[in-house]
């Protein structure tokens, strides 16, 4: 009841009439985002994050427009999927399995209004289950001493490969170079290190300058060496002729779907992809022969991107109540609420309680949004598909550069963000995962304060960091999580592989 | 070939070992030295460094191919005019820079050039408008000072 309570105050910030505008803003700008070609969900956010600044708007008016940016963007990322058999991400790989076939025999526009209304239920049933499960985590989550941290932040990177991830070495050796990074600067007993005398990095290297340097500049010039400036041929979308009958049909789909979705979104580890995955295969398994999956089923469309929205919704769990995201996209929310001084975490519900509520409330305001603005509007939508990425890439650059500048007006950062720009783009080609490096970066300092307490109370002895029963449950979680890819791995990422094999449309 | 990972494990490798040896040199806090110091932690983290690019030297990825010469020096060029604009960014002020800029690497990417620079310019004034009148930030007017007071 007291949630109930708490959720009411946050429907009040997240309808005030400057809110619900940002919120609008957000999700539209998401969805576009989401549809666009060469702009992922986490480069999105990112290169928002600081116009959310300049803007100089309150911390839960920034939050929510972020919000409603990500719930967007895994909204339009599915336009691409279907009208082009691209996926935006790989969480959107499933739709394309029966969305492409939908699209190639005209049924477009059904196609993308059963993966919008999906997309809500999905959605909706997961920021349920966020509303119930966030404060129970929350609430536990306060027994934690600073040993039971350090080990959720090693469990945090460990899974942050996911189960399909290829190389769990490379994600750790990616984890230490974003860890390495966090200590530069003057740490908390005002010792210089790694700064070299260079004054700029008396105060670290800003996280921010980071995630758009790693995500934004390198895609850049992924997009320069892969040739890939001419865009795509536009599909042509035809009228929607869609009856209560078609959204019947796929329901029971998209509400399984969700449940599945928000499940592996917040287990550590799993993700979207599992989520998508899972919710299309589990489909297939209960439709039975009773569908005709891979070659254009309403319902093979609606499971995974009911899953995919669930999964997101759900990854925003761990990272509300512990702090410790388990998604790029969430990694770079988290990088908005460090900035905003605002420490994530169990104390959040208790000393932010309107900023979190109202968060959790505009996600509900913002899927009513997205699904007002996805149904009649994707015809412009699609339109921007063929946007050609060559004038497409240099805008969003000079949008990264402008947005990066107006923080600080110091040129010494744009030279930093290029040069995170190159490494990015040798971290993808050694296919060195860029997340884990963004978390260390986040992480680093609350890290390095917790493993200082727990050894300055144990007066130096190293056993205390896993003396509890809680830490020691922890880091055998971490422990899984490294190994499990190793045996899991190989068989889901070819389980998938066949099942896009399998359906690929015969011509 | 395998050789990209070893090479990048030697690198990562020899920053570890370099990182890991600052740590032991920075001075001991005052009031004597405590359980924990400011070089505990990049000490960890620069064995976990070690220990991974070991593990990437003796047990390599297959490699990605690197481009062309062609294509790298396109990616070059997109680098440097990335440093130009910045470099550039004071003394010619936004949209000057942002035309030249924006122009080029549009161009490069496979634009008309004329067009090219079209969008670079309506993209550079469309985005000073608006945050100069829209949302009150400055952004640098460079040469085209001499326009502000018409």
């Amino acid at each position: 009841m007291e949630t109930l309570g708490f959720l009411m105050d946050g429907f009040a910030v997240a309808l005030a009439p400057q809110n619900l505008l940002f919120a609008l803003i957000g999700a539209f700008l998401g969805t576009l985002i989401g549809a666009l070609p060469g702009l992922g969900p986490a480069n999105g956010v990112a290169i928002l994050i600081p116009l959310a600044f300049t803007l100089g708007l309150p911390p839960e008016t920034a939050l929510i427009m972020l919000t409603s940016v990500y719930a967007g963007a895994m909204y339009g990322g599915r336009i691409s999927s279907i009208l082009l058999n691209i996926p935006g991400d790989e969480p959107a790989m499933m739709t394309c399995l029966d969305g492409y076939p939908m699209a190639q025999q005209g049924k477009a526009s059904e196609a993308l209004a059963i993966s919008a209304i999906a997309s809500f239920i999905g959605s909706l049933i997961a920021t349920i289950g966020l509303i119930i499960l966030a404060p129970i985590l929350a609430r536990f989550a306060l027994t934690f001493g600073p040993a039971e941290y350090f080990a959720l932040f090693v469990l945090a990177f460990a899974t942050l490969g996911g189960i399909t991830g290829k190389n769990p070495v490379k994600t750790i050796l990616a984890a230490a170079i974003g860890l390495a990074i966090a200590t530069v600067g003057i740490d908390s007993t005002g010792t210089q290190r790694y700064t070299f005398g260079i004054l700029e990095l008396y105060e670290g290297v800003d996280f921010i300058i980071a995630i758009v340097g790693l995500f934004a500049i390198s895609e850049l010039l992924f997009f320069i060496e892969e040739h890939a400036g001419g865009g795509k041929a536009q599909m042509a979308v035809n009228r929607l002729k869609m009856s209560w009958k078609d959204i019947r049909m796929i329901l029971p789909s998209s509400i399984r779907g969700g449940i599945l979705g928000f499940i592996s979104g917040v287990l550590p580890g799993a993700g979207a992809s599992l989520g998508s995955f899972v919710g299309y295969t589990i489909e297939k398994k209960i439709v039975g022969s009773r569908g005709y999956f891979g070659k254009g089923d309403p319902r093979g469309v609606a499971g995974p991107e009911a899953g995919n929205n669930g999964a997101s919704s759900g990854a925003l769990v761990p990272m509300l109540t512990l702090g410790v995201p388990g998604s790029g996209t969430t990694a770079v929310l988290l990088a908005l609420l460090i900035s905003m001084n605002i420490t994530p975490g169990p104390l959040m519900f208790t000393q932010h309680a309107d900023i979190v509520w109202g968060v959790i409330a505009a996600l509900l305001v913002g899927n009513f949004l997205l699904l007002v603005l996805n149904i009649p509007l994707v015809g412009i939508f699609v339109k921007l598909l063929s946007v050609p990425p060559m004038y497409l890439l240099p805008i969003v650059t000079m949008v990264a550069f402008v947005g990066i500048y107006s923080i600080s007006n110091s040129a010494f950062d744009l030279y930093f963000m290029v040069a995170f720009g190159v490494f990015g783009y040798f971290l993808r080609k050694l296919e060195i995962p860029m997340v884990p490096i963004i978390l260390g970066l986040l992480l680093g300092p609350e890290m390095e304060s917790n493993l200082r307490h727990t050894l300055d109370i144990s007066d130096g002895d190293w056993t205390a960091l896993w003396s509890s029963g809680l830490s020691i449950g922890l880091w055998i979680v971490a422990i899984i999580g490294l190994i499990l890819p190793y045996i899991v791995g190989p068989i889901l990422r070819r389980r998938m592989g066949e099942a896009k094999e399998s359906s690929r449309p015969v011509d | 070939m395998t050789i990209n990972d070893r090479i990048f494990g030697i690198l990562i490798l020899v920053v570890a070992v370099a990182y890991g040896w600052t740590a032991t040199q920075f001075p001991e806090p005052f009031g004597g030295s405590e359980a924990v110091d400011s070089g505990t932690f990049p000490i960890v983290i620069a064995v976990v460094m070690a220990l991974s690019s070991l593990y990437l030297i003796v047990r390599p990825d297959p490699d990605n191919h690197w481009p062309a010469t062609r294509t790298a020096l396109e990616l070059l060029l997109a680098v440097v005019v990335l440093i130009a604009y910045t470099l550039l960014l004071q003394p010619l002020g936004f949209i000057l820079a942002t035309l030249l800029a924006i122009g080029t690497l549009c161009w490069r990417m496979g634009a008309p050039p004329l067009r090219a620079y079209i969008v670079g310019a309506v993209s550079g004034v469309v985005v000073y408008l608006l945050f100069t009148l829209a949302l009150g930030l400055a952004l640098p007017t460079g040469v085209l000072d001499v326009l502000e007071g018409l």
